[in-house]
């Protein structure tokens, strides 16, 4: 079981990650969106550290001997989730960055404007070469 | 009835003129427009010199998402029809026509140029063709459809496809996932026979190793869109 003294360290570091994931919110430093599956899984964590009997209690009715590995296989699992988050949020950030760069292309476009005089001539040379080969 | 040929262009200075100048002479009906992919070459300073019509992707998004810029500028100036063209000089304009035809005198949704009806022109390197023949077997399994050119990038739509592209369309590899999309929404598809060449120029973007996660991902999208 946790000893009262590492009880307290968790405690107190787990209020000290909140504060900071709150504070970072409040600078608007992280989206309230994506930070609020960080909140669900440290308040989960407090309570798990608040009441030790309870996780023993989880454990056993899960059926894993030791409550240590129960908050082993909690973290894993609380990760995960994060993770799984992430990449949902990445998947649809690279499909509207997608939709925004076609836009931009529909607007950074030419078709025949004249183009810069030094950028003309060192072209030029090279389209002949170009259409010499293919001749 | 407006037509529009889509040229995707990632560094391809070496045939981009001479794509462009197929158009212009042996399909004068369509109008073109390349998609510069962030190209690294001066693909777009020759563009630019030549006076062509071209959109300047700030990012590379891949041959899909250029191919999709296509779609969606189709989409908005009112085309009838588009035609993925590809910028290596691999295709050959003179089939643009025909295809058109085909795509109009049956109402269809989609045309595909097939290099496998009559076996003639660039065949492909026999690797590749076993790789084709797999998306073959593996779309007449799932859908019944035969498709003897499923990875060909000579493809034409009309309006209504041409819309559904615009809205959706795969990242990376994107023929025969979308192939397998149009069939089973019911899309009418058929191939016509054309004859390819070698690339004029530039380098393919499926290396050898690559091409093991083409594989892969390609079968795991067509199994997906199967349940869809």
């Amino acid at each position: 079981m946790m000893t009262s003294k590492f009880q307290i360290i968790l405690i107190v570091g787990i209020l000290l990650i909140l504060l900071l994931i709150l504070n970072m919110i409040r600078k608007r430093k992280l989206e309230l969106k994506y930070s609020l599956v960080w909140l669900i899984v440290m308040i989960m964590l407090l309570f798990i550290a608040g009441s030790p009997e309870k996780l023993a209690e989880i454990s056993k009715a899960l059926g894993i001997y030791s409550p240590v590995n129960m908050v082993f296989f909690l973290g894993f699992v609380f990760s995960l989730i994060i993770i799984f988050v992430l990449t949902v949020t990445v998947s649809r950030l690279s499909a509207r960055i997608r939709r925004l760069a076609q836009i931009v292309a529909m607007l950074n476009s030419y078709n025949g404007e004249p183009i810069e005089d030094d950028l003309k001539e060192k072209i030029e040379k090279e389209v002949q070469e170009i259409v010499g080969d293919k001749k | 009835m407006k037509k529009l040929a889509i040229i995707p262009a990632h560094n391809e200075k070496e045939s981009i003129i001479f794509t462009v100048e197929d158009i212009k002479k042996n399909a004068p009906d369509f109008d073109y427009v390349i998609i510069n992919d962030c190209s690294t070459d001066n693909t777009m300073d020759i563009c630019r010199y030549q006076g062509y019509n071209v959109l300047n992707l700030p990012i590379n998004l891949g041959i899909g998402g250029a191919v999709q810029t296509g779609y969606l500028y189709a989409y908005r100036n009112g085309y009838d029809i588009a035609v993925q063209f590809d910028g290596d000089g691999q295709h050959k304009a003179e089939y643009l026509n025909d295809m058109a035809k085909c795509l109009i005198d049956n109402k269809l949704d989609m045309v595909i140029g097939s290099r496998f009806i009559d076996n003639a022109g660039f065949q492909s390197t026999w690797l590749r063709r076993i790789g084709i023949r797999y998306f073959t077997v593996l779309i007449k399994l799932l859908s019944g459809k035969t498709i003897t050119d499923p990875t060909s990038g000579m493809r034409m739509c009309n309006r209504k496809t041409i819309e559904m592209f615009a809205n959706e369309y795969p990242r990376d590899y994107p023929e025969p996932e979308s192939t397998m999309r149009l069939i089973r929404h019911k899309r009418k598809i058929a191939e016509v026979p054309v004859e390819m060449r070698d690339r004029q120029g530039g380098v393919s973007f499926i290396s050898p190793w690559i091409s093991v996660y083409y594989m892969i991902k390609v079968t795991l999208a067509i199994l997906i869109e199967r349940v869809r």
